[in-house]
């Protein structure tokens, strides 16, 4: 599957999430506000990984697809 | 001229669009005049906004979702005007962001409650709602005892309010806190608390004061604000 | 999904079902959380020493979080993952921004209702019904739903199909009224950037419409025209017959839409609203029901020439009873909200009960009646494990329903008519709290009611989770589709 480009946009946009996050955990004046910081976080980061796996998985599987078709 | 849906059908634009303009006549048509028209809001002696500590105590109102159970709103019904007093009118919400006027009655309607039972009787009722009501369904509120009033933000709350369009001023900002501790604690001077806020109630608690004491202070002054004597019907007519 | 090798061959469209199952299997996660709580905190309301004595626990905290999870988490996760399924198949066409996102939406979502359960529980509520989450929240989720509206709106675009079927009009419109409804009642000034604290720009009356004509809305765009949408892919395809009539969808469509949205005021009847406001969303309240059962008699009528199957396939049994009950709840409706009959139910518990026959009997069997279609299709199996254990489902949530709404109707008619008791000297004859005491009977009843419901609903998720580890008993099925005209490759 050709998503790339959207793999990028929507994980910079994550990543701007997650710095958004940060600041807001840090400068919380309240209890929410620290907990929905953090959460946005961590979110955030673990999405943005997710992306990153999936793209290398999916190269790997391009990869072993090609080594496949030119050997059979 | 052939009506057809195929217009909308075929083109989601027109169908985003077309959607858009007739969800949107409705809640202009409803909403908008109720800003336009000035005798909505009706024009009375009286009210005033909430003081600091009423304020406060608003907000934990609000927060615990003591609308969930007991309404703000005396309906224009024989029955309700006798078991609770006037009929609500919309002036004495007019400073509430956002309104509590409640959906559901699984406790009596709040909206003339100031004043009607002493503090003492409120403060207990809220630690422990059967000790004086036994068949009461409400639960028990005397973590709000417990808990001490954040203060530190209480100037920035009043400024957010005043952005909303609720009228205080620059003396009462400057003088919030103040305010607020001396209507937690009945041996302070509470003078000034008074000339900002007419009809403001001390309530028993001391100079930290804790959300219940904030809560109780909000409870005592509802409905108290605007005195029907000295209007009548068609004053009150929207 | 392999590509057609054969130089010039037509690649076949992939759709992307990955994320319909992620969205059935969160809706049914939630369905159990939302009936759960519900089944607590009407225990809260018949015993209260369930509430603790604890800050988190209470009913106020926990209200929000029932309402949030039934409407928001249960019911928009199905709304959401059941959009995305009709709409590929609709148009032929993958979802629009590929899967990155589409598991935004996703995971977004899910973050959204997480956050917003986790604020009640801690003590943050704007304390307008139906949109509690403070400002920050909200924001949150108006990105979340552009993106949803990215991705199904581009779909659309994207279409291989000249005509946009009906499922989607209604999908449409529920994406973009509530976009509409969430950020004109969501304005407000938070106190400042790092708190969670904020104040609605509106008050008093104003506000008080403004947040019934969302409130209400919520529930005609969100809880109806969104479910519209689903009843009118899964029934036909259930039954395997066409929609009733076209000509009957086009108008009941426009219409409902129209006339939905002045409906609020019914919720401020006798309030110090306007006369002339209360008397105009009386109206239109009265009006709405003939759009409404426009769209019940739609969906039932498809049925023409397959009423047999109802007998057989226990999905189908669910999305008509659902049916049904729409129908009913869309005349009691306007009943309640004629002025004079408003007067003796508001406030009292027959609006609860109004509330959860619409909710429990349309919404959620709508939505069981395609989750159970979906499964089965979703996970390459001949059927579901049991048929006979989604029978049980059925009639042991509508004994449920049953006894809810009628428990509800007996409190609430009881309530109205005791506060407006007077004996024979004049006086009012009742204390409010003699009519609490009069309604704990049927409380009990209710969450019997309750509890029979959520049994049911357990009984799906076993069933489901047995349907999906169960071997696949058959070939892929519907798992890629070919654009319109196109010639699939040899061998494919």
């Amino acid at each position: 599957m050709e998503t790339e480009m959207g793999d990028w946009i929507i994980g910079v946009m994550m990543a701007v999430f997650g710095l958004i996050g940060l600041f807001l955990f840090g400068r919380a004046a309240d209890g929410e506000m620290a907990v929905f910081g953090a959460s946005l976080a961590a979110f955030s980061l673990i999405f943005v990984f997710g992306l990153i796996k999936q793209n290398y998985d999916r190269q790997d599987v391009a990869r072993a697809q090609a080594k496949d078709s030119s050997h059979g | 001229m052939r009506l057809s849906n195929e217009f909308f059908e075929k083109n989601a634009i027109f169908l985003l669009v077309g959607t858009l303009l007739t969800v949107a006549i409705g809640g202009i048509i409803e909403i908008v005049p109720l800003f336009t028209i000035e005798t909505t809001v009706e024009h009375v002696q009286g009210m005033r906004p909430y003081s600091p500590l009423e304020s406060r105590g608003r907000d934990i109102y609000v927060r615990e979702g003591c609308y969930l159970c007991h309404s703000q709103q005396v309906r224009a019904l024989r029955d309700e005007v006798e078991r609770y007093g006037h009929y609500s009118i919309a002036a004495e919400s007019m400073y509430d962001h956002p309104f509590q006027w409640g959906s559901k009655r699984i406790g009596p309607d709040l909206a003339r409650v100031g004043g009607k039972y002493s503090s003492d009787w409120q403060y207990a009722h809220l630690k422990n709602p059967q000790e004086l009501v036994p068949e009461s369904l409400m639960p028990h509120y005397a973590f709000l005892a417990d808990t001490p009033l954040e203060t530190f933000d209480i100037a920035d709350r009043l400024k957010a309010q005043r952005e909303v369009g609720v009228p205080y001023t620059d003396e009462d900002i400057a003088n919030a806190a103040a305010d607020l501790r001396a209507q937690a604690d009945p041996s302070a001077d509470s003078s000034k608390l008074l000339a900002r806020y007419p009809k403001a109630v001390v309530v028993p608690g001391n100079r930290e004061p804790t959300e219940m004491d904030a809560l109780v202070a909000y409870l005592q002054m509802l409905g108290t604000l605007v005195n029907f004597a000295d209007t009548n019907t068609e004053r009150l007519q929207q | 999904m392999a590509e057609a090798s054969v130089a010039g061959a037509v690649r076949p469209i992939v759709y992307n079902d990955a994320i319909v199952k992620k969205f059935i299997i969160a809706a049914m996660f939630w369905a159990i959380v939302a009936f759960l709580v519900g089944v607590y905190i009407a225990t809260e309301l018949t015993w209260p020493s369930f509430n603790l004595g604890l800050s988190f626990l209470n009913f106020g905290r926990l209200r929000p979080v029932h309402t949030s999870a039934a409407i928001f988490a249960f019911g928009g996760s199905a709304l959401i993952g059941t959009s995305f399924y009709v709409v590929q198949r609709t148009c032929r066409a993958s979802l629009f921004g590929g899967k990155a996102l589409a598991d935004f939406v996703f995971w977004g979502y899910q973050f959204f209702i997480v956050m917003a359960a986790l604020s009640y529980v801690m003590g943050y509520s704007q304390s307008k019904e139906y949109a509690e989450p403070e400002w920050h929240i909200d924001l949150w989720l108006t990105i979340v739903w552009v993106a949803y509206l990215l991705v199904f709106l581009g779909t659309i675009l994207k279409r291989e199909e000249p005509h946009i079927y009906v499922a989607n009009w209604f999908y449409l419109a529920f994406i973009v009224t509530v976009a509409m409804l969430h950020i004109v009642n969501n304005l407000a000034v938070p106190v400042s950037l790092t708190t969670a604290k904020s104040y609605s720009v509106y008050a008093g009356v104003q506000d008080a419409l403004v947040q019934w004509w969302y409130g209400h809305n919520a529930v005609g765009f969100f809880l109806t025209a969104g479910f519209l949408g689903m009843m009118y892919y899964f029934i036909p395809k259930a039954a395997n017959r066409p929609v009733y009539s076209y000509r009957l969808s086009v108008v009941h469509f426009w219409t409902l839409i129209f006339l939905y949205i002045w409906a609020g005021p019914h919720h401020l009847h006798w309030t110090a609203l306007p006369d002339w406001t209360q008397t105009l969303g009386m109206a239109f309240s009265i009006m709405l029901w003939m759009p409404s059962w426009g769209g019940m008699i739609n969906g039932i009528m498809t049925l023409s020439g397959a009423w047999d199957k109802l007998r057989t396939d226990p999905g189908l049994r669910f999305s008509v009873t659902a049916v049904g009950f729409y129908g009913m709840s869309t005349f009691e409706g306007p009943v309640m909200s004629v002025r004079q009959v408003n007067a003796l139910s508001h406030y009292t518990d027959w609006t609860i009960g109004h509330v959860h026959s619409g909710a429990l009997g349309w919404v959620a069997f709508i939505v069981f009646g395609a989750v159970y279609y979906l499964v089965p299709v979703l996970w390459q199996r001949k059927a579901l494990y049991s048929t006979r254990l989604a029978s049980w489902h059925y009639w042991i949530a509508t004994m449920g329903i049953v006894l809810y709404i009628v428990s509800m109707w007996v409190a609430g008619i009881t309530e109205g008519l005791m506060w407006r008791a007077y004996d024979q000297y004049g006086f009012l004859q009742y204390s409010f709290v003699e009519s609490v005491v009069a309604i704990h009977p049927y409380f009990v009843v209710r969450l019997l009611g309750g509890l029979f419901f959520l049994i049911g609903a357990l009984i799906m998720v076993y069933n489901l989770i047995q349907t999906i580890i169960s071997p696949t008993t058959e070939a892929p099925r519907e798992s890629a589709g070919y654009p319109i005209g196109a010639v699939p490759a040899a061998g494919e």
